[in-house]
């Protein structure tokens, strides 16, 4: 007679491999979709995917997704050097001043701010920044996704630095180095690969997020934006493009919001990649 | 700061003003929501969040109606469904991944975790274009109609499923979005637990249920952590539940029918709320509670992580 012990620990071990399996069996299948319907909206539109405007909905044509390809570098740029900066000198504070009023308010409002719902900072700078303006602008988009990334790189460099062990500072110290020097050329010079981690995560998730571009980019679709006097026009972003032409009803237009998908998982896993090989474990 | 020398005051120069920068950014959020949603909440007082009624009206603002209370109670069922699925499916990748993938290939556990950092730093619209076009159609066809037949006596289940934009489809999306956020934070506390509380375990010689039992009973805090931080993102989400939940106002009183969230209902409207008297404001106010939702949400989970890290 069976033991009525091991039967049941057989029949966990099946019910958790089997949960196991539905909990990542959505990445597969997402990723398998993309791949064939995005490559195949490549393939059929062909180079011109890169640079060319979205046709006109429900023409046999497909165009491309080359504006808001554009827009999205430009929003990485913009958001990267407004946003680092502040995320490295606020990490760099935190931990120079480790029990400081402002370093335990600066902790633990950044920490709080990655539970801050994404759209509301949308709002917040569209009331901030678009209604004063009169218009949409890729600025205003930059801005809204440079505050998204601030929290992740401000806690991927303020852990990076606080491993740093203290005889490395102390040792700064003892040669006559000043405060900065021993903040950056000591502790973010040993901490670099994990500042850099946190650089490449915050414009990872800069490029990824749709709700902070809603109400503050615009989705001007056909213009390209060469000059950096573009940045105070409307402009288009992957993400956005996705979410707006997919939910049109004109099957070209579905297609275009599939390769751009493609694109925008291959960008977010190559930055992943990067992050991967910089650091061990990927905190997001 | 007299007494301090040239070097240091420099210092405290360059990174005081960006510190303060970042660390306003919550509070000018947080008041700039409060002040903005006032004439919301004067014109219609609590009434706002306690009515279902959604009828602008472009010239006379005596006479729109607004009433948060259909997309406030999406937002509730779609992250209460998206948490009770997700916490069983992250558990159980927990357990699989320590219990059962064999220990001694060590890069085939490492793989098998980085598959949840990817699932979380997946973009959203992603989630939300499959959402759309691969699970709601799937469901409708697969499970739906067949829910509708066989259980339509239940008054959850009692409308006939006319498309796949529902509310259950959106708590299912957000279960597969939150499951590897409740896997992180669950996995975390599962492997500070002590070993000597692993070997008196096995050393009673528990089977390998007893053991997983005994250990999410160490660890129940986390999981309940998990759990409320799954709610606060899942209560966040926006495109991606924008895409599959059918953007309906009303009250999410059967699943397999559309609804709106909180959230959905801020994607769809703020652009252009400017042109209806008060619609800006109203739609601020859900934003408000959608920040209080977040705090609180990640506040007590915090506290629970607290008590989890009771060994680490």
């Amino acid at each position: 007679m069976p033991d009525i012990r091991r039967v049941k620990e057989r029949l966990f071990l099946a019910l958790v491999s089997l949960l196991a399996l539905a909990a990542v069996a959505p990445l597969f299948h997402i990723l398998a979709t993309l791949a064939l319907r995005g490559l195949g909206a490549i393939v059929e539109a062909g180079p011109g995917f890169f640079t060319q405007a979205p046709a006109a909905p429900g023409s046999g044509e497909l165009g491309g997704i080359g504006p808001a390809l554009l827009g999205t570098v430009w929003l990485g740029l913009v958001s990267a050097l407004l946003g680092v900066p502040l995320a490295v000198l606020t990490g760099v504070f935190i931990v120079e001043y480790r029990g400081s009023l402002l370093a335990g308010l600066a902790r633990l409002s950044t920490s709080s701010l990655v539970e801050v719902p994404t759209v509301l900072i949308g709002m917040l700078v569209f009331l901030l920044i678009v209604k004063p303006m009169g218009h949409y602008s890729i600025l205003a988009g930059a801005v809204a996704v440079s505050l998204v990334m601030l929290p992740y790189t401000v806690s991927y460099v303020e852990r990076a630095l606080s491993q740093v062990p203290h005889t490395y500072r102390e040792a700064g110290y003892a040669m006559g180095m000043t405060r900065s020097q021993v903040a950056y050329r000591v502790a973010v010079a040993i901490a670099r690969r994990g500042v850099a981690a946190g650089v490449l995560v915050g414009v990872s998730k800069a490029l990824s997020e749709t709700a902070p571009l809603l109400f503050t980019l615009g989705s001007a679709r056909g213009v390209y934006p060469t000059s950096p006097g573009s940045l105070l026009e409307p402009g288009d972003a992957v993400p956005l493009l996705i979410f707006q032409l997919a939910q049109t009803p004109y099957e070209n237009w579905q297609e275009l919001a599939w390769g751009a998908g493609l694109v925008l998982t291959l960008l977010v896993l190559l930055l992943f990649t990067l992050v991967k090989l910089l650091v061990r474990e990927v905190r997001v | 700061m007299a007494g301090k020398s040239r070097s240091e005051k420099w210092f405290l120069l360059t990174h005081v003003p960006a510190t303060l920068v970042s660390t306003s950014v919550l509070a000018v959020l947080f008041l700039v929501l409060l002040h903005q949603s006032l004439p919301a909440l004067k014109a219609y007082g609590l009434s706002l969040f306690a009515e279902s009624a959604w009828s602008p009206s472009e010239k006379d603002p005596a006479e729109s109606r607004y009433g948060l209370l259909a997309p406030l109670a999406g937002t509730l069922v779609t992250s209460l469904i998206a948490v009770a699925l997700a916490l069983p499916l992250a558990v159980s990748a927990v357990l699989f991944g320590e219990e059962v993938l064999p220990r001694g290939l060590g890069s085939l556990r490492g793989a098998y975790s980085s598959l949840f950092e990817v699932m979380i730093g997946l973009p959203t619209v992603v989630y939300g274009l499959w959402g759309l076009s691969v699970l709601s159609p799937l469901l409708e066809e697969g499970l739906y109609q067949a829910l509708y037949r066989t259980l339509g006596f239940l008054p959850l289940l009692s409308c006939e499923p006319l498309t796949g934009s529902t509310v259950l489809t959106a708590g299912i999306l957000l279960a597969v979005m939150v499951t590897p956020l409740v896997y992180v934070v669950v996995l975390n506390a599962y492997r500070h637990v002590p070993h000597t509380l692993r070997e008196a375990a096995l050393s009673l010689g528990a089977t390998r249920y007893e053991y997983a039992r005994i250990m999410l009973g160490l660890i129940r805090p986390a999981i309940v952590a998990g759990a409320l931080l799954g709610f606060g993102r899942a209560a966040g989400e926006t495109v991606a539940v924008a895409m599959v939940v059918g953007n309906t106002l009303r009250l999410p009183t059967c699943l397999l029918a559309p609804s709106y969230t909180v959230s959905s209902l801020i994607a769809n409207q703020f652009g252009n709320a400017g042109l209806y008297p008060l619609m800006t404001s109203v739609l601020l106010a859900g934003g408000l509670m959608l920040l209080l939702v977040g705090m609180a949400s990640s506040l007590v989970a915090f506290i629970y992580l607290g008590r989890a890290n009771r060994f680490a």
